[in-house]
């Protein structure tokens, strides 16, 4: 079954079973299912364990799904990975940069596995490297950038092939402030050109402000799926929440993503009030 | 012209190295090229001046053209099996680079080709070499440089997949060591580089057949020195050969993909 082609990515009853060393089974998702259009920011959220890797693997056709399909432009991932793949830029959350080339010749060598003309992936990367500040690195060897520079080229490198469906997962872990509202931009640009975006994170703050729904996921599940606002609202009855910043000190403020996050997810962490 | 997308995906990955290569090639000059130069120097001049002649098959050949002959099957084998266990194992699980590439449009099988194939192609490389000053000494009739090749080309496959599933079933870079010793160098000293297997007691003449080198050795001899021509060579190197990329991509692909 082939999906309707206007939907960028799919994700039909998704599921994933490890089978342990131990002998048993673990379910590291189970039964996803969501659809991005093109142009949307897509978050994934949800603690340490609770399947967002796992699924990005499988949604990247890295893995193969124990149950259900992924669809990315009409293509079936795992049944048609080199067709589906044309259209996917995936930066993961390990750093996976090629160290045998050199920052601009890194990018260049990853748009050949995408096809790409060497001239015309030479102007991309020029272009891409100018966005993401490391115009000054062209010729540095990818082992003398920091964490930070790393982080920055991988998703440039995501960039590379001008994907329909980008998947970062969790792109901004480690980035000083400035440098991840530049990442922000830069898929804000992504999103004008059409591109939807799935995004896992940790930071509940940068979810709501550039994501236009979120997933809540827990042992692989999601819990549920909605605008950051409507979410908050659905989630947290009250207008005014209390939390207590400091031993004997609590601030009142207004309710936000973070505080669904953890009545979803079954943490509370001194938030009262939800 | 344009190359079905399953070939250009292993072509895109050999090219990758290839590039790599070509990028630091006197660090390649030395570490492919230098060691079996060394072997041919010491073992051919240095031991061959002492031991003289040696018969084997009913034939009499020097001592410089049987270890010349040898080496070449020892460079297919270190060359081979080093690539593929230590270069492998620095790939997948240093640099990640096989994850990188398998999530785009090549996928991941396509990826393990690549590296068999640039890892046979630079043990054959290295290989030729060899069989090259061997010519150029006169040990080798010229022939033997084009009649070697396919032999070299599929013996370096068979230790680059042995070497890439050594990397595939070890936890850490040193458990390499194990293969490497408890393989490797024994197939080294008694698949008859340095001497004739026949020289060696019977039983231990079966053990050396049943490993693949006493085999590559065989046919390295056959096309280069012209000795008789063993039929059980060809059909214990196919069922290594067969066996061993059928382990090495099955061994990769489940240590990668849950």
């Amino acid at each position: 079954m082939e999906s309707r082609p206007l939907v960028p990515l799919r994700v039909v009853h998704l599921s994933k079973r490890y089978r342990l060393r131990s002998g048993g089974f673990v379910d590291a998702v189970s039964d996803i299912s969501f659809d991005i259009p093109a142009g949307e920011c897509f978050g994934l959220l949800g603690p340490n364990g609770a399947g967002k890797s796992t699924a990005i693997q499988c949604i990247s056709g890295f893995y193969p799904a124990t149950q259900g399909e992924v669809f990315i432009n009409g293509h079936d991932v795992h049944l048609h990975p080199k067709r589906a793949r044309r259209f996917l830029g995936v930066c993961s959350q390990e750093e996976t940069l090629d160290s045998d080339f050199n920052v601009l010749d890194q990018l260049v060598r990853h748009a050949t596995y995408f096809r790409i003309p060497t001239r015309v992936a030479r102007a991309r990367a020029g272009e891409l490297l100018e966005r993401f500040g490391l115009s000054d690195k062209v010729r540095d060897p990818v082992e003398s950038l920091s964490g930070g520079l790393k982080r920055r080229l991988q998703v440039a490198r995501a960039l590379i092939s001008d994907p329909r469906v980008l998947v970062l997962d969790e792109p901004t872990t480690g980035l000083d402030p400035d440098v991840r509202r530049m990442l922000w931009e830069v898929l804000a640009e992504a999103r004008a050109r059409g591109a939807a975006i799935l995004l896992s994170t940790h930071y509940m703050e940068e979810a709501e402000r550039i994501c236009d729904r979120v997933a809540v996921l827990a042992n692989g599940r999601i819990l549920d799926i909605d605008s950051p606002q409507r979410l908050i609202a659905t989630h947290i009855a009250r207008t005014v929440v209390e939390e207590e910043v400091r031993p004997g000190v609590i601030w009142k403020r207004a309710p936000n993503l973070e505080d669904v996050y953890l009545k979803l997810t079954g943490s509370r962490l001194g938030v009262e009030g939800l | 012209m344009r190359l079905p997308d399953r070939f250009w995906g292993v072509w895109c990955v050999w090219r990758r190295y290839f590039a790599v290569f070509v990028k630091s090639l006197p660090y390649y000059l030395v570490t492919t090229f230098l060691e079996p130069l060394l072997y041919l120097v010491s073992f051919g001049l240095g031991v061959g001046s002492l031991v003289g002649n040696v018969h084997t098959q009913g034939t009499e050949l020097t001592y410089r053209s049987f270890i010349f002959s040898g080496v070449i099957a020892q460079t297919v084998l270190f060359q081979g099996f080093y690539e593929g266990a230590f270069g492998a194992f620095v790939r997948m699980y240093y640099q990640r680079i096989f994850q990188a590439i398998a999530i785009t449009p090549i996928t991941l099988t396509e990826v393990l080709w690549g590296e068999l194939l640039w890892d046979a192609s630079k043990a054959t490389v290295a290989a030729e070499v060899v069989a090259l000053i061997g010519v150029l000494t006169g040990d080798f009739p010229p022939a033997a440089l084009l009649t070697l090749l396919p032999v070299a080309f599929l013996s370096s496959l068979l230790f680059s997949a042995m070497g890439l599933a050594a990397a595939a079933y070890s936890r850490s870079i040193d458990e390499l060591s194990y293969p490497q010793y408890l393989l490797v160098f024994p197939m080294f000293l008694f698949c008859g580089v340095f001497y004739p297997i026949d020289a060696l007691p019977g039983a231990l003449q079966s053990v050396a057949w049943f490993f693949p080198l006493t085999s590559v050795n065989s046919l390295v001899r056959t096309l280069t020195l012209g000795l008789p021509f063993q039929i059980q060579s060809i059909a214990i190197l196919s069922a290594w050969l067969l066996a061993l990329v059928a382990v090495a991509q099955r061994s990769m692909v489940r240590r990668l993909v849950r």
